[in-house]
């Protein structure tokens, strides 16, 4: 069952890849058949695969049979044993869902979204590749297969990005994205390198067995010591920040928006982003013994949240806002992580994946109806004419912002609540930062609402007698999404965070004694509990003050407030300060070597020298043969003088 | 005639065959109508189509009577497992450069029924050397070889490089051929024998015998009158000139079959009677080899003329087959044993590629002619991409394997240095192969050759560019008798 | 090393013996004969070459011919006198090597014949 779980997308990613291959060149007809052929493939093998994740989530969550499914040995070498495995157990089982859920809703979707590309059979290829690859991911049974899932998403989302190569800002998107990301993936092997050398093994169950032992190991860095297990869980933690776009690392993120649509829902908000609170969570046995580590992890998720969220609330284009939200909201998950409530990371990781692709698939409904814009400036006044969407629009704020029953209420409110009780001083900086990031949040949410569907109609009259509702094919994964956002919250409350949290979870997660974070959740005074929704009120309230009752207050503000309003639209200048530390150095450090170590000194002693002398060796050589016959014959006796007179003086002398 | 007279004569039965053929095929030749120019065309390839199959039931005498070691003529001629493999690849080589002959001999007028005979005359040559077992028989055969060789370089008597080339090579072979008798009789005087069997007896370590200096010296001239028909650095200086002036159907000739009896003998003579001298020798051949591979490499560069650095390459080879002589040893012979079979094949393809050279039925020879042949002849330009990669040496093609045997002789015996300038010139060697592969898809596309090309000449490019691809999937076919030839040749 | 070098003595003497009479040769005949210098005398031989002239000049590729195939058959006598001596000591297998050996000599004289060679024009 797993394997074909699993396996399913990589064989429709081959097929459609194959497919992608026999469209070229084809006539129209044919293509268009093909592309018919590959959305059947890949959407019937993510539907499948998505079925097989139901049925096992049942069996080993809710049923606490968890297994290891041992496939092969990959490599073994000396005391180097790595195998390819499928871990299957809760934590395991849930993101199953959550990954080929929505990847299988992502890939329905595309059919619409992606009707007029010419290249249908390659973009379904790449979903599917990249579904395979993050399910490598999350059933990785050591670290190696983990980091092999965890480069491979990173390929995919690459390819995906740089989709649409031909334009400039795709390419540049795309290569960006993989430079920031290898940053954080040079952490992540480092920490796997780091893991090895503690527990000479990189197989999860062995290290989760041994960590408590070497708790208090050292490591020698630089004749400094450090503890062990810190550095190893840093190290971790820095390929987090890369693949989660955690503050530092996150700069790909937005730019990142260069996609297509169906892929920023997909990749850039609900599964890879996520990979990073996963690794933290999958590896709480070893994070929980280093207490510097954790805090270094709420400290980065906590400041990331209110980070990403004043950037959002002066963007305009509408996948940014969705994207640097997105940013924001794994800050939430990473600082739940960090104050040892992994369950409760986890289980907003769950209920974002469905509204945030829920408001990113409706994000691309709102573009594709109105032409391919995305500035929200460019918009507005469109919600009678598409009032589907703009439901659905409204279900997935509504998550978002954190407003009961819908999902995102349950789980932000649990995420807020374990960090007030972690009762320690990074819990409460993330409480605080959490919920100024709470009133941001609904502010922008509704920011976006009002400024994309209401006012006065901003575009032109040819682009808005044009806007439509999305066919079914669109609309249909997203009424799914909805359902998940509206439900998921209450529907698992009780299993991810509630009373029955021990034994849903089972050995996935280990918390200790010590960190009773979400134990003492539940007895948080009331107005810890009523604050997010309060917060989250005034937000929404001011957004409509702003863009609905007085349209010409932003503007106002900007202007009296234009520091603050230039840092948040400028994205704190991160951009620009990377471009003068990193790039440019790094552009001139690359020129010279290039020009003068690699061209004058390497080329030019080496190769180029190496050549030139060749070259004249055999001119002088080739002089030799001047075409007498007296001069061929000189020569010969010259030869067995020489070698006779050699003789003589070496062997016989 | 009493029987106990009669010498045995099964050992020599291919040798004995092929010289009854020869005269056979002479005196038909000469007794079939050439009165016109018709009736020689039709005459000379009536003869050619009886040479090859005379060569064709030869090498299958060879085979028959394969087996082990035995000695005939007073222990003068000698026939082992070596001898039946050096025989065959001569066979081959002289069979395949023969088939190949045919369109240039018509085409240039050289049509004379002489041609097949000298060539299978030569070949006689070849394989009496390499079954030689005495400096006497030794000497006979290299001469038969050698006589038909300067014919053959002058066959096409009316223009002046190819008479030019067969004088010099008379001249300096004559010079070589002195130097061989001298060395010759320099050790007959110092040891009373000219018989292998006895030398070796004589020379072993713990005979009552130390060799003297005239031995020693006997034996450097021994070796530069062989060097010289190898064509091995110092005394190669023919080798461009003779290649560049000869009709090219005959330089193919010289650099396959001579070449391999050549190298034969010069491990037979090696091995054999002064085996136990490899002390005294190894540090020449060592010498030889070295020079041979630089000068190869660097000469072949400049090169304008493609069979010129032909020339080159083939000076190269020669030095890279010599490493596994130097080694002195059965895997180094061995080595030897790969690289010549492979070396064989990759070098009459090449050829049957120069061969189809022909712009308005005149050959041209210069490298840059070969400019746009990917896109006239896309299937020829493969095959000689193919034979270019495997000269250089680049894996998986056959050529590899010639060369990775011999040096892993030479490392296993300790030579690094060998080794490692082997490996330095076949980098720099590397440089002119890939340069025609450059001019073949890169260059500015010049007139397009001639599109016919006649059956022979496919079938053998045919054959061995796909013998260089595939080899490697069944390497025991060579690798295994050439297993059997070392071991033989070590008296295993 | 006297020994050696009295080994030698008689070509020594041998040498001078021979160098003594061709000196007395030449010098003799300077003195006794007569001496009458003719342009006949100057005049081609029957063979057409003139008495002095560099003797590296170009002439009929014939001459060679026939004076290559005159050392063929040369040698041939030159082989067949110790043979003929000898035969009642080599036996039948001297005297069917011979037989071989002619036969050889006689295939390669039919084809001289053949393609002209003993043909002046």
């Amino acid at each position: 069952m797993i394997t074909a779980v699993v396996f399913l997308p990589l064989i429709a990613a081959i097929i459609a890849g194959i497919m992608a291959f026999m469209r070229h060149g084809a006539d129209e007809h044919r293509s268009h058949s093909i592309d018919r052929l590959s959305q059947w493939v890949t959407c019937g093998a993510l539907l499948l695969s998505a079925a097989g994740s139901i049925s096992i989530f049942f069996d080993v969550a809710l049923g606490g049979n968890s297994y290891t499914y041992e496939l092969m040995t990959w490599i073994d070498s000396g005391t180097f044993e790595v195998s390819w495995a499928l871990k299957v157990d809760s934590l395991t089982a849930v993101m199953l869902i959550v990954v080929t859920g929505v990847s299988s809703m992502v890939h329905i979707y595309s059919i619409g979204y992606m009707h007029h590309d010419r290249h249908v059979p390659r973009f379904m290829a790449y979903l599917s590749l990249f579904t395979f690859f993050m399910l490598m991911l999350i059933t990785a049974d050591n670290l190696i297969q983990m980091f092999f899932g965890w480069e491979g998403v990173g390929l995919a989302s690459y390819l995906l990005i740089g989709f649409w190569y031909h334009k400039p800002t795709a390419n540049a998107a795309a290569i960006k994205a993989f430079v920031v990301n290898r940053v954080g993936d040079f952490g992540f092997a480092l920490g796997i390198f780091c893991v090895f050398v503690i527990f000479q093994s990189v197989d999860l169950d062995t290290i989760f067995a041994a960590a408590p032992g070497h708790a208090n190991d050292t490591l020698e860095v630089f004749s400094v010591e450090f503890d062990a297990l810190t550095i190893a869980c840093l190290l971790l933690f820095v390929g987090a920040m890369g693949k989660s776009a955690q503050l530092g690392l996150h700069t790909w993120l937005p730019d990142a928006m260069e996609g297509p649509t169906p892929v920023s829902a997909l990749i850039h908000a609900a599964t890879m982003v996520t990979a990073g609170v996963f690794m933290v969570a999958r590896l709480s046995p070893v994070f929980e013994f280093s207490d510097v580590a954790l805090a270094v992890v709420t400290i980065v998720g906590a400041s990331t949240c209110i980070f990403a969220a004043t950037i959002a609330c002066t963007q305009n284009d509408i996948k940014r806002v969705i994207a640097y939200s997105t940013c924001s909201q794994l800050g939430y998950m990473f600082f739940a992580c960090g104050v040892s409530a992994y369950s409760a990371g986890i289980f907003h990781l769950t209920t974002h994946a469905f509204f945030k692709a829920l408001l990113f698939l409706g994000a691309g409904a709102v573009i594709h109806a109105m032409s391919d814009e995305q500035d929200m400036r460019k918009m507005g006044g469109i919600w009678k004419l598409i009032p589907v969407t703009y439901a659905l629009m409204w279900i997935g704020n509504l998550a978002l912002a954190g407003i009961p029953p819908f999902a995102g209420f349950y789980s932000k409110d649990i995420v807020l609540e374990a960090a007030y009780a972690a009762n320690t001083g990074v819990g409460t900086y993330a409480f605080y930062m959490g919920l100024l990031a709470a009133f941001l949040t609904a502010f922008y949410s509704w920011r976006l609402l009002f400024m994309t569907f209401h006012g006065a109609p901003r575009a032109d009259e040819k682009t808005m007698a044009h806007v439509h509702e999305s066919p079914m094919v669109m609309i249909g994964p997203l009424l799914v999404l909805a359902t998940g956002a509206v439900l998921a919250g209450w529907v698992m409350y009780d299993n991810f965070v509630g009373g029955s949290v021990v034994q849903f979870w089972g050995n996935a997660i280990l918390v200790l004694e010590n960190h009773p974070a979400l134990e003492n959740a539940r007895y948080v005074p009331t107005w810890v509990k009523l604050s997010p929704l309060v917060v989250g009120g005034v937000g929404i309230v001011l957004a409509y003050i702003m863009y609905i009752a007085k349209p010409d207050l932003p503007a106002r503000m900007a202007e009296t407030f234009r520091p603050i309003y230039l840092m948040s639209f400028n994205k704190w200048y991160v951009d620009e300060l990377y471009d003068k530390i990193f790039v440019r150095p790094a552009f001139y450090l690359g020129r010279q070597l290039w020009k003068v170590g690699d061209g004058t000194l390497i080329d030019g002693v080496g190769p180029d020298g190496i050549a030139r002398a060749v070259r004249m060796l055999a001119r002088r050589v080739s002089a030799l043969q001047s075409g007498y016959v007296y001069h061929y014959a000189f020569g010969m006796m010259i030869g067995v003088v020489t070698l006779i007179t050699w003789y003589l003086f070496t062997s016989a002398g | 005639m009493p029987l106990s007279e009669m010498p045995n004569l099964v050992p020599a039965l291919p040798e004995l065959f092929l010289a009854v053929a020869i005269l056979a095929l002479l005196m038909i030749g000469v007794f079939l109508k050439s009165d016109t120019a018709d009736n020689a065309m039709r005459t000379s390839r009536q003869i050619w189509m009886l040479s090859i199959l005379t060569l064709v039931l030869t090498a299958l005498l060879v085979l028959t009577v394969s087996g082990e070691r035995l000695y005939t003529f007073n222990g003068m001629f000698v026939t082992d497992q070596f001898a039946v493999f050096m025989k065959i690849l001569i066979l081959g080589g002289a069979g395949l450069t023969l088939l190949i002959s045919r369109d240039y001999l018509e085409m240039n007028s050289m049509g004379r029924f002489e041609y097949g005979i000298l060539c299978i005359f030569a070949t006689l040559g070849m394989l009496m050397m390499v079954s030689a077992n005495d400096l006497i028989s030794l000497y006979v055969g290299l001469e038969m070889q050698s006589l038909s060789l300067y014919v053959l370089a002058a066959f096409r008597r009316d223009e002046q490089r190819s008479t030019e080339a067969g004088l010099k090579y008379f001249v300096l072979g004559a010079l070589a051929s002195g130097m061989l008798l001298y060395g010759s009789s320099l050790i007959y005087g110092f040891s009373g024998t000219t018989n292998f069997t006895v030398m070796a007896e004589m020379f072993a370590h713990g005979g009552d015998y130390a060799p003297s200096l005239g031995v020693i010296i006997g034996i450097v001239f021994i070796l530069a009158g062989l060097a010289f028909k190898v064509s091995a650095v110092p005394f190669h200086m023919w080798t461009p000139d003779v290649y560049e002036g000869a009709p090219t159907p005959v330089t193919a000739f010289f650099a396959v079959a001579p070449k391999i009896a050549g190298l034969a003998l010069f491990l037979r003579v090696m091995t054999g009677p002064f085996g136990d001298l490899v002390d005294q020798w190894q540090q020449i051949i060592v010498f030889v080899s070295i020079a041979s591979m630089v000068l190869g490499a660097f000469a072949a560069i400049n090169q304008t003329n493609i069979k010129r650095m032909m020339a080159y390459s083939s000076i190269g080879h020669v030095g890279y087959a010599l490493i596994g002589l130097a080694v002195g040893t059965e895997t180094g012979v061995y080595g030897v044993l790969v690289y010549l079979g492979i070396y064989m094949f990759m070098t009459v393809g090449t050829f049957a590629c120069i061969l189809c050279m022909r712009r308005g039925e005149r050959m041209v020879e210069d490298i840059s002619d070969l400019a746009g042949l990917s896109k006239s002849q896309p299937l020829l330009a493969m095959a000689l991409t193919i034979f270019m990669f495997s000269m250089a040496g680049i894996p998986p093609l056959a050529g590899f394997f010639g060369k990775f045997y011999v040096f892993m002789a030479a490392v296993e015996a300790q030579l690094y240095g060998l080794a490692v300038i082997g490996l330095v010139t076949s980098v720099v060697g590397a440089f002119y192969y890939l340069r025609i592969i450059r001019v073949v898809y890169f260059d500015e596309a010049g007139d397009p050759f001639d599109k016919a090309v006649s059956r022979p000449i496919a079938f053998v490019v045919t054959l061995s560019a796909a013998i260089m691809v595939f080899f490697i999937l069944y390497p025991a076919l060579l690798l295994d008798p050439a297993a059997a030839a070392a071991s033989a040749l070590f008296g295993g | 090393m006297d020994d050696l070098l009295l080994d030698y003595l008689p070509i020594l003497i041998f040498l001078g013996i021979a160098i003594a009479i061709a000196a007395i040769a030449v010098v003799g005949s300077m003195i006794v004969a007569r001496q009458h210098p003719d342009g006949e005398k100057m005049s081609a031989y029957e063979c057409g070459f003139d008495a002095f002239v560099d003797a590296r000049n170009k002439f009929d590729v014939r001459f060679y011919l026939v004076a290559i195939l005159f050392i063929i058959f040369d040698l041939e006598v030159a082989f067949l006198f110790p043979w003929a001596i000898s035969l009642s000591n080599v036996g039948m297998l001297g005297f069917w090597s011979m037989m071989v050996f002619l036969g050889i000599l006689t295939i390669g004289f039919v084809y001289e014949w053949r393609k002209g060679a003993l043909e002046w024009e």
